[in-house]
Formats: structure tokens, C-alpha cells, sequence
């Protein structure tokens, strides 16, 4: 069978190679969609978990003041680090972390207001984060508290954007797979029908006829999706780079590539898809 | 696919499994008819059968000419056999058994025990000889190295030794016609139908078919010939069968092969 299957491949490789390159190209869509929304997620998870709170306290906020509220801040459960930030050491942060370090050398300190950085326990709602955020606004020290919601929002909308739109994709290229295939397997039956019909009168099976068949929508299938996931990752390979120097350090996390699980998914459901497709196919147009 | 035959198939394939030419089955099935006609009706259209009440018997070994003008339904009478058409009414019995009730499940095992040949030769012009004749043997699932020592085998019986790796397209018309013949009798049936295998052939050629025929014949497989060609049939003095409007109407006994002691087994009505 699997004999008589490479015979069918190597007969009609045109056709099915316009199939497959085809469907690479929507493969492509749907693995790009994925790995766009993995990175989101990954981002978003990673700063929702360290779940941050800046306090920026007043100039000239008194020590007794300070020591107060970070002894507070401290009795509190969520919280997991209570540090203190100066002035000073605000600036030097900043200094390390971007590049520019020429111009802005020259800044004083008192550019960068003094901080208390919190960070809170993993889970912890986000109305409680309001709640302390809230409060700790009322302290005479503090002139300011920043617990970067609008962004995890935003961050969060784009996700969920991300993930239905790559649902919605890998629907809509299942269902383009499943026809593509179909199609180029009836045309496939059409073309060999003669043999078929030599076959059934030497008394082959369905299951013998159709064995092959089934073989080539699978392969097609899964050669398809295969494709796709090596154009992304030569894609993914030669941008990382690019990506990592300019957007990464910024979002505090590497570009990722999919998981080995989500590969294989992909290339075992182009299979499976392309298998069912054939068979479909087969059911209706094999006839002789 | 043989690993897939149901319990179901198992009762029909068994006993046909049996039938091979040269093989001896029990002295019962031995004894009897291999096929048998038992007031067959085929309608194409309601008011008018194109086959009306035939009874007829095939002996084991027995070579047939089937004729009548075209049209007739020579050729109907043969796919009844190989369950192309179903009866109407009667009943076909093929070594006894009655393959009008064959679930469509079963029929490809009945084909396993039958060889057709057809005017249009029905090879795969694009395979190899080899593989138009392999083919009867990859569905039976058989290993193979012995595929191709029978393959070689029956390409010898039909003059075409050592020409397997030629393309089929390749090939003129009556050595098409060879490979057809290699295919159908390569899985050594016990039944031979062949409708007009000479149609498409110049008369020379259609001799050495029929002669090829003969020869299978020989080796104790049954032979149905169906053709319109008289001076074909003239020259040999085998039975005939022929159909008209629908009905045997005259069959002349097989003169060389049975003798005139059988001749009332072939009386028909
Ligand atoms: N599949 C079919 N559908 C309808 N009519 C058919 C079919 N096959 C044969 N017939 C009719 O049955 C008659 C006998 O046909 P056929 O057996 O092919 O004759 P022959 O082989 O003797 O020339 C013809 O009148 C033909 O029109
Ligand atoms: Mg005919």
C-alpha cells in the first residue's frame, strides 16, 4: 500500500505539489498567528505575575515616614519584596539599563524621584492590588503610585485578540485544508481511474483502493504543515536577533519559538485533516 | 487487504478459495457444474428483460463460445458473473454456491476467483507490464518474490517472457491484449470470462488469442469466449452459447472436449 501510495505521490506530483505549497503558505498564517500570540502571553504572564508596584515618594519625604510605610508594606501578605530605591540609586538603574548613558550622564539625581518597589505574591487579585495601592496613596511620603494596570490591560485585550484570532485562522485553514485536499484527491481518483477499475475487477477491496489514497491527502496534509513550520522558524531563527536587541530587553523577556508540542500538533493535524479530507472524498467520488 | 475480511466474508471466500485450476476440492463440488444458470432474468428496462428465463451449465474445464448479434447481451450475461449487475430473478450458481446473494462486501473475493478479459484490454498504459500483472497478486497480499515468479510465469504462458519492465503503452494491440490476459489468469482461476477479447484485434491476431485461450484451457481452466465473430467461432468446433432477443436459444455441445455421452447436460429451454 505504502508502495502503491509513492507511486500515486511520484504520479501526480504537480498537482499535489501546488496543494501542499498552497496550504504551506495557510499553515504559515496560522503557525505565524500562534507564535505572535505565544510571545504576547509570554510577556503579559511574565510581568502579571510579578504582579509590581512602584511607589514614588515626595522630595524631601521624611525618613521616619518612609520607614513607617515600608514596615507596613511589609506586614502585609501579598507582598513578597519590600526595597527601597534613592534618588541615587534610581539614576544608576536607569544609567545601566539603556545604552545612552553619553547625554543623559549628566542628569542629576534628582530627576529620579526615590522609590519603594513591591512586589507582590503570585495570584494576588487586582482589586486587592487597588486596594493597597489606594491606601498606600494616603501616606504623607508618597506622592505618587504607578501598578502598571492600563498596560497589563492592554496587554491582556491584545492577548485575547491574539489567541482568537489565531483560533479563528487555524479554523478557517482546517476547513481550506480539508477541502484543498478533498479536491486534489478527487482529481487524483479522477485521473486514475482506469487502475482503479483494474484493481476492482482483479477483486481489490475498497480498503485496498482506497489504502493509498487515504496515504497521499495524510502525507499532503502533514507535509504542508511540516513545511510551514520550517519557513517559520528559518523566519523566527533569522529575526530573533533583531527582535531581542530592540523589543526584548524593553518587555523584560526573549522572543520564543513554539513549543515542540505545538509543532507536532500542527504537523499531526495537517495529517489528520489531509487523512480526513481523502477520505470524504472517497466516500463520495469512488465509484467505480 | 486479506486481514480485513470479516467473519461474514470468511464463509463465502473459503469455499471458492478451492476452485483453482488444477486443484483438486472434494469429489461433491468436483462432480457438479461450475456455473450454473437457474431461470435468470436481467431487466435494463421494465418492459423489456434483456435477459429472459436463461438456464444454462458450465462444466469444470469446459470451453464456451457465447454469440448472438450485438446488442444481445453477451456481455450482460458475463457481468452477472462477476457481480458488475445483479439477477433480476434466478439464480447464478458459481461452484455451487449462489453469488446472487453475495454481500457487496463479498464480491471482491468472488472476482479473486474469476479472470476477466475485455475488448478494450483494460491495462494501465502507464504501469509496466510487469506491474498490470502484479497487480492481481498485490490484492491477494502475496509475498513478493513469489509475485514475480509468477508473474514471469504467466508472461511466458502469453509469449511475452521477459518483457515485464517495458512500458505498457508501448505496446501493440494484441500484445496488450497478452498482458490482459497474464493478468487474469496469473492468479490461476478456475473461471475465465473474456468479452470479445478479439474486437479490437486485426483476424490473425484474433487467432492467436483465441488459440492462447485454448491453451489456458488446456491446463483444465473453464474458458466463456463471447463473441460476434462467426468465421472465429467456425473455425473450431467448441460449444456454443447463443443469445437471442434474451434467450438461449441454441447451444451446440462441445464436440472435442465432451463428448456426445454429456450432450443432454447442455439441452436447453
Ligand atoms: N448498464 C446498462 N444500462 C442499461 N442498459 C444496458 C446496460 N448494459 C447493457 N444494456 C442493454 O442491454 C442490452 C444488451 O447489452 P450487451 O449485453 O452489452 O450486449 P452484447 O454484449 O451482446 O453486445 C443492450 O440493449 C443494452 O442497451
Ligand atoms: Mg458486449
Amino acid at each position: 500500500m505504502v508502495a502503491r501510495a509513492r507511486r500515486g505521490l511520484r504520479e501526480e506530483m504537480r498537482l499535489y505539489l501546488v496543494a501542499v505549497t498552497s496550504l504551506s503558505v495557510a499553515f504559515l498564517c496560522v503557525g505565524g498567528a500562534l507564535l505572535a500570540t505565544t510571545n504576547l502571553s509570554k510577556v503579559a504572564e511574565r510581568w502579571g505575575e510579578s504582579g509590581r508596584m512602584s511607589i514614588y515618594l515626595r522630595d524631601g519625604a521624611r525618613a521616619e515616614d518612609v520607614t513607617q510605610l515600608r514596615m507596613v508594606l511589609e506586614g502585609l501578605p501579598e507582598t513578597t519584596t519590600v526595597s527601597a530605591l534613592t534618588s541615587q540609586e534610581a539614576r544608576a538603574l536607569f544609567l545601566e539599563q539603556s545604552d545612552v548613558n553619553s547625554d543623559l550622564a549628566g542628569l542629576p539625581a534628582e530627576v529620579f524621584p526615590a522609590s519603594i518597589e513591591v512586589a507582590m505574591a503570585e495570584g494576588t487579585p487586582i482589586q486587592r492590588v487597588d486596594a493597597i495601592a489606594e491606601r498606600v496613596g494616603r501616606f504623607r511620603a508618597v506622592s505618587d503610585v504607578e501598578t502598571y494596570r492600563s498596560f497589563f490591560d492592554r496587554l491582556g485585550s491584545l492577548v485575547s485578540a491574539g489567541t482568537n484570532l489565531a483560533t479563528v485562522l487555524g479554523l478557517l485553514v482546517g476547513l481550506c485544508v480539508f477541502a484543498v485536499i478533498g479536491n486534489t484527491i478527487r482529481l487524483a481518483v479522477a485521473r486514475r481511474r482506469a487502475e482503479i477499475e483494474v484493481m476492482k475487477l482483479c477483486g481489490a477491496t475498497d480498503g485496498f483502493v482506497r489504502g493509498p489514497f487515504v496515504l497521499e491527502g495524510t502525507f499532503q496534509g502533514a507535509m504542508s504543515a511540516l513545511l510551514a513550520v520550517i519557513a517559520l522558524g528559518l523566519v523566527f531563527a533569522s529575526m530573533r536577533g533583531a527582535i531581542d536587541r530592540s523589543l526584548a530587553e524593553f518587555l523584560g523577556s526573549r522572543a520564543v519559538f513554539l513549543d515542540a508540542w505545538v509543532l507536532f500538533a500542527l504537523v499531526l493535524g495537517g495529517g489528520l485533516i489531509g487523512a480526513a479530507g481523502s477520505a470524504i472524498s472517497l466516500r463520495r467520488y469512488l465509484t467505480v | 487487504m486479506a486481514s480485513s475480511r470479516s467473519d461474514d466474508d470468511d464463509k463465502v471466500v473459503r469455499p471458492f478459495a478451492f476452485f483453482r485450476a488444477g486443484a483438486r476440492a472434494d469429489a461433491r463440488a468436483a462432480n457438479k457444474p461450475i456455473l450454473t444458470f437457474d431461470g435468470v432474468y436481467k431487466y435494463f428496462r421494465e418492459d423489456q428483460p434483456t435477459l429472459k428465463d436463461v438456464d444454462l451449465e458450465v462444466e469444470r474445464g469446459e470451453f464456451a463460445f457465447i454469440t448472438g448479434p450485438s446488442g444481445a447481451g453477451k456481455s450482460t450475461l458475463l457481468q452477472l458473473v462477476y457481480r458488475k449487475h445483479t439477477v433480476d430473478q434466478g439464480r447464478i450458481l458459481f461452484c455451487g454456491r449462489d453469488i446472487a446473494r453475495l454481500t457487496p462486501k463479498s464480491i471482491p473475493f468472488l472476482r479473486r476467483n474469476l479472470g476477466v478479459v475485455f475488448q478494450d484490454f483494460k491495462v494501465v498504459e502507464h504501469w509496466t507490464v510487469y506491474e498490470n500483472v502484479a497487480i492481481a497478486l498485490e490484492i491477494l497480499a502475496m509475498p513478493r518474490r513469489l509475485v514475480r515468479s509468477r508473474v514471469a510465469e504467466a508472461l511466458e504462458r502469453v509469449g511475452l517472457a521477459g518483457r515485464g519492465q517495458e512500458k505498457t503503452c508501448t505496446l501493440s494491440g494484441g500484445e496488450q491484449q497478452r498482458v490482459a490476459v497474464a493478468r487474469a489468469i496469473v492468479s490461476e482461476p478456475a473461471l475465465i470470462l473474456a468479452d470479445e477479447p478479439t474486437g479490437n484485434l486485426d483476424p490473425h491476431l484474433a487467432i492467436d488469442i483465441l488459440t492462447l485461450f485454448e491453451e489456458i484451457n488446456e491446463t483444465g481452466t473453464t474458458v466463456l469466449f463471447a463473441t460476434h465473430d462467426h468465421s472465429l467461432i467456425a473455425s473450431r468446433d467448441h460449444r456454443i452459447i447463443s443469445i437471442d432477443e434474451g434467450r438461449v436459444v441454441e447451444a451446440r455441445t462441445g464436440l472435442r472436449s465432451w463428448g456426445t455421452a454429456k450432450s443432454g447436460l447442455h439441452a436447453v429451454g
